[in-house]
């Protein structure tokens, strides 16, 4: 059995970052935290599963790149559209566009929830500012079906094809 | 406000089970924050969109190391399981610069150890 040694610091509580606490702050600002980073990576191994400290900290740096990389693809479209505000929408949009195509179903199906238990709580719905619709984003219509993979399934989903309408593709005629 | 979107009640089990499915929103905040220029604004459901991406991001990429890991009956997920796991997944432009990353890091971990020697 070639297994690594388990990694000493496994659910570390309190540890930030893996790279020292030379950078302080500035550490903490590039990162998220390590130990949150493990608790989810946990979930998806088996109960024997163990995780070593040099996976943690790839996942750590890769989870940053990635949250980079589809926030700025998401801010050059609202410059574009001399729009201040990011929102959900610009993000699916992105995502679409960096081949991320799988997570935008179940993250469309999300939004239109969130929308609507926003619009619960503040007696009005939401309307979109200019951002991409859904069409634009390549997004299939109302009889799509939710990608069901990982942790979004958690969100309990089960939703009619209907509720797959997000605000901004309904006619304000 | 009922800040989980399954539409469950917001008693202290589904508290916990959120903060253990997400990573803590602020700080998920910061790191967008700091991509965009100094004008810019970012609404809270993208905040909460991002959150549950990269939670979906990091299963997604643990899952397929954990599957390689069982397949050769190692029960340890190391780095470059990662980077494979980031590459078969179709993230090849993270997986070579994280192995490199990692190979500095051990050099750099093991000149440390020398100079203590």
């Amino acid at each position: 059995m070639s297994d690594a040694p388990p990694s000493p610091t496994h659910e570390s509580g309190g540890e930030q970052s893996p790279r020292g606490s030379s950078s302080g702050a500035r550490e903490q600002d590039r990162y998220l935290p390590i130990a949150n980073i493990s608790r989810i990576m946990k979930k998806a191994l088996p109960p024997n599963g163990k995780i070593a400290k040099d996976a943690k900290d790839t996942m750590q740096e890769c989870v940053s790149e990635f949250i980079s990389f589809i926030t700025s693809e998401a801010s050059e479209k609202c410059q574009k559209e001399k729009r201040k505000t990011i929102n959900g929408d610009d993000l699916l949009w992105a995502m679409a566009t960096l081949g991320f195509e799988d997570y935008i179903e179940p993250l469309k199906v999300y939004l239109a929830r969130y929308r609507e238990a926003e619009g619960d709580t503040k007696g009005s719905a939401r309307s979109g500012d200019g951002s991409a619709t859904p069409d634009q984003v390549g997004l299939a219509g109302q009889n799509s079906q939710l990608v069901h993979q990982g942790s979004l399934n958690y969100i309990g989903l089960q939703v009619q094809p209907q509720h797959l309408v997000m605000p901004s593709m309904q006619s304000h005629e | 406000m009922e800040d989980s979107i399954g539409g469950s009640s917001s008693n202290d089990n589904n508290i916990i089970k959120e903060q253990d499915r997400l990573l803590p929103i602020a700080n998920v905040g910061r790191l967008m924050k700091q991509i965009l220029p100094q004008n810019a604004k970012i609404s809270k459901e993208a905040k909460e969109t991002m959150q549950e991406c990269v939670s979906e991001f990091i299963s997604f990429v643990t899952s397929e190391a954990s599957e390689k890991c069982r397949k050769e009956r190692r029960k340890t997920v190391n780095g470059d399981d990662i980077c494979w796991a980031l590459a078969t997944l179709g993230f090849d432009d993270y997986a070579e610069p994280m192995r490199r990353k990692s190979r500095t890091k051990i050099q750099e971990a093991s000149t440390n150890q020398n100079d203590l020697c």
